[in-house]
């Protein structure tokens, strides 16, 4: 019998696909990363009541369930990243680092040192071996709206054939369905939407505590001031609202100089990118084609582009203008429904 | 999943012994209210008061002196109550000094206990150990006041199985004209106790912890000694606990003490023997550890290890999954990352704390059992050392 160590944050999802596999008679056993992270709310995955959600889950499924300290990774490669790419002006996504360096990471390396075959997750992605062989790739889900590859580029190509996704083939209706009639606790619960490290998604309060605000000019293309700003780690690229300056056209931040400590508005022509370069990559197939689907945000539409892979880096070349193009954020390239890789995005090209 | 099973969690609590499985049997036809005064309320009574004789012949005391409660838990904190009490009335005979003093390495319900009547205004103080967990007999000589009234110190710890001097510390109690109470949990039923010889006032155990029931727990307050109820409302227990008694439960802690007071020493002999096996194993197989506890004054079946660079949960998850029972020193189930208050206490650094594994052995085990543990953790240790970044010897 196979073995699966399956991750359970405690919500509704990642407890579905441990019943799933347990149903399909694997032999499993649920971890809870616990994060330490302290928040009155608790509710976020990593929470001592996210935990007790996750606990009792497995114990309603008849398996063992265990919490790994993760605390240490978490600080450093999702906390820490996300306030340094802050600090120069970047935009991070730190979900994409967690999985990188903690589910996919280190989780996983406890999985395999375990003795497990293979680690699970209550990600909405699928991973198919087209020859039943160990060419394994990543696809969209069934459910498109929950469509979480994005966030998973990061995967290690020949990790794939180690990792299961349970929820590959179901909608997110018919996985709360599934944990009503198997009667799991989470079945109703809410879906957590912020980053989990910060209450209420309040990035601006959060960055506050972490990293000196300097207040500075917010300029034009020309360099001509515009009005005052808090600090540029609390401004994003595309950003519109909370600028505090009337203008007769709208506004959009377009540039965070950290160097200057400034922040450049500019008009909505002004966001447009043609192209972008990105580094940190990962490839989930071979050889990149030349041409691919681009998302430069999870919110974001794919578009197509034209691709020039080398030396680590990849360079896209948009055959029309895109918005908003932010470093920090990851570019994911798609053929159809496979995944074929990624990066971060270090710079627009205007 | 293993077939096997290997439960090293004694500490924790135990099978039923088969004689106490049958003693149950035989009396769960018995549904009379101990308090009735028909036939079927004075059969459930008499049992009780034969359960209590054994009980209190076991320790050295009289029946009287015996209240049964619970748990163990509850036992406890009925001992640390009376210190909050501020009642005028008659029939409470709460002792006038009222400040408590007990150790850093206490089980939880004493430590939450004592932390509930600093809240309400009592002056508690916590007593330190050194490295083996031994009571630093020193500051309790400096801290104890002709304003203590109480001092809680177990007579051995659940974590690292360490035994005080229960009579030395009693006696610098009573040498102050303060309550000695001790959380004898995992003591009774594990090394010989006699509250006459040991001299304390109030010591507290429980059956499940030596093949009883759960659910049951008693308090021996010797005669004299101020009491106040925790649980009021009826004339159980003379007054002292009301509720009505857990007839089955308390028949099935008297036989377990029963069956103690004939196994006690030759299972003691044994479980010296098979923890010394486990111990040369591990020593013997395992780089970078390290035992915590008194190397000697140690309840015979419980051992505590730090296996440098790992995690104590990932080691549990792995021998769960090969059918072995332990426990770690990590919490982090409850959501926080603090390792166990008993190693932290001990001196342990928090890293070092949270690579620990608790083994306490019982009746049951073998040497296969051992030496299959020791195999099985070997195994576990060195995979998990090898993607550690805190290991730093790989």
């Amino acid at each position: 019998m196979k073995k699966v160590l399956v991750a359970m944050s405690g919500g509704v999802d990642s407890s579905v696909a441990a019943y799933l596999l347990k149903e399909q008679g694997y032999e499993i056993a649920g971890v809870t990363m616990c994060l330490g992270v302290k928040r009155e709310d608790a509710a976020a995955c990593c929470g001592a009541e996210a935990i007790n959600d996750a606990r009792r889950v497995c114990d309603v499924i008849g398996i063992g369930h265990y919490v790994l300290d993760f605390s240490k990774e978490f600080d450093k490669d999702v906390v820490g990243y996300f306030i340094d790419e802050y600090a120069k002006g970047r935009t991070p996504n730190p979900c994409v680092n967690c999985n990188k360096y903690l589910k996919f990471g280190q989780l996983l390396a406890y999985a395999k040192s375990l003795g497990f075959d293979y680690l699970a997750t209550g990600h909405y992605a699928k991973i198919i071996s087209a020859s039943g062989g160990n060419d394994f790739v990543l696809k969209k889900p069934k459910d498109r709206k929950k469509d979480q590859t994005y966030f998973l580029y990061c995967i290690k190509k020949e990790d794939l054939g180690k990792i299961i996704f349970p929820l590959a083939d179901y909608t997110k209706e018919e996985v709360r369905a599934i944990a009503k009639k198997a009667k799991l606790s989470v079945a109703e619960k809410k879906e957590s939407q912020d980053i989990c490290f910060i209450p209420e998604g309040d990035y601006a309060a959060y960055l506050r505590d972490k990293i000196k605000l300097v207040p500075g000019d917010i300029v034009n293309l020309n360099g001509k001031v515009m009005g005052k700003h808090k600090g540029v780690v609390a401004y994003t690229i595309g950003q519109r609202q909370g600028l505090g300056i009337s203008h007769k056209t709208p506004l959009y931040v377009i540039g965070i100089d950290v160097k200057n400590n400034r922040v450049v508005v500019g008009g909505k022509q002004d966001l447009l990118s043609s192209g972008l370069i990105a580094d940190n990559v990962n490839l989930l197939v071979d050889r990149l084609p030349t041409a691919a689907a681009a998302k430069i945000r999870y919110s974001f539409k794919e578009t197509m582009c034209d691709v020039f892979g080398e030396n680590g880096i990849i360079k896209i070349n948009f055959p029309h203008y895109q918005e908003a193009v932010t470093p920090g954020q990851s570019v994911v390239l798609y053929d159809g429904d496979i995944v074929l890789g990624g990066g971060v995005i270090r710079e627009a090209i205007k | 999943m293993s077939d096997r099973t290997v439960y090293l969690d004694h500490n924790a609590t135990t099978p039923l012994h088969p004689e106490v499985k049958k003693a149950l049997s035989e009396a769960f036809e018995m549904y009379g209210n101990p308090s009735s005064l028909h036939r079927l309320g004075r059969e459930a009574r008499a049992k009780i008061e034969v359960a209590r004789q054994d009980i209190a012949a076991f320790i050295n005391a009289k029946p009287e002196e015996i209240i049964f409660t619970g748990s163990g838990s509850e036992a406890n904190n009925t001992v640390l109550s009376i210190f909050s009490c501020s009642s005028k009335s008659h029939e409470c005979s709460c002792f006038s000094r009222k400040d408590v003093m007990t150790t850093t390495i206490e089980h939880p319900c004493v430590l939450e206990s004592s932390k509930c009547l600093r809240d309400k205004g009592t002056c508690v103080s916590t007593l330190r150990v050194d490295k083996d967990g031994k009571l630093d007999l020193d500051n309790l000589g400096h801290v104890i006041s002709d304003k203590t009234g109480l001092v809680s110190v177990m007579t051995a710890n659940n974590e690292i199985g360490t035994i005080q001097d229960i009579k030395t510390i009693a006696k610098m109690v009573h040498a102050k004209d303060a309550l000695f109470h001790t959380d004898a949990v995992q003591a009774v039923g594990k090394i010989p106790i006699d509250v006459r010889e040991l001299d304390v006032d109030f010591l507290t155990f429980s059956g499940h912890k030596i093949y009883g029931p759960k659910g049951v727990g008693a308090i021996y307050v010797k005669k004299g000694v101020p009491f106040c109820p925790y649980i009021h409302g009826g004339h159980q227990e003379r007054g002292r606990r009301a509720g009505t008694e857990n007839t089955l439960g308390i028949i099935g802690f008297a036989k377990a003490v029963e069956m103690r007071k004939s196994e006690m020493l030759t299972e003691t002999k044994k479980l010296l023997q098979l923890k010394a096996r486990l111990k040369a194993g591990i020593e013997k197989n395992i780089p970078d550890i390290k035992f915590n506890g008194h190397p000697t004054d140690c309840l015979p079946g419980t051992l505590n290890v730090s296996f440098e660079g790992t995690e104590g949960e990932a080691i549990l998850l792995y021998l769960d999954m090969e059918g072995i029972a332990v426990s770690t020193g990590s919490a982090c189930a409850s959501g926080s990352l603090d390792p166990s208050h008993v190693l932290l206490a001990i001196g342990l650094a928090a890293e070092f704390a949270h690579s620990s594994i608790r083994m306490s052995l019982g009746r049951d085990n073998t040497e296969k059992d051992v030496d299959y543990t020791v195999a099985k953790m070997a195994q576990v240790v060195k995979r998990v050392r090898s993607i550690s970044t805190a290991y730093s010897k790989k």
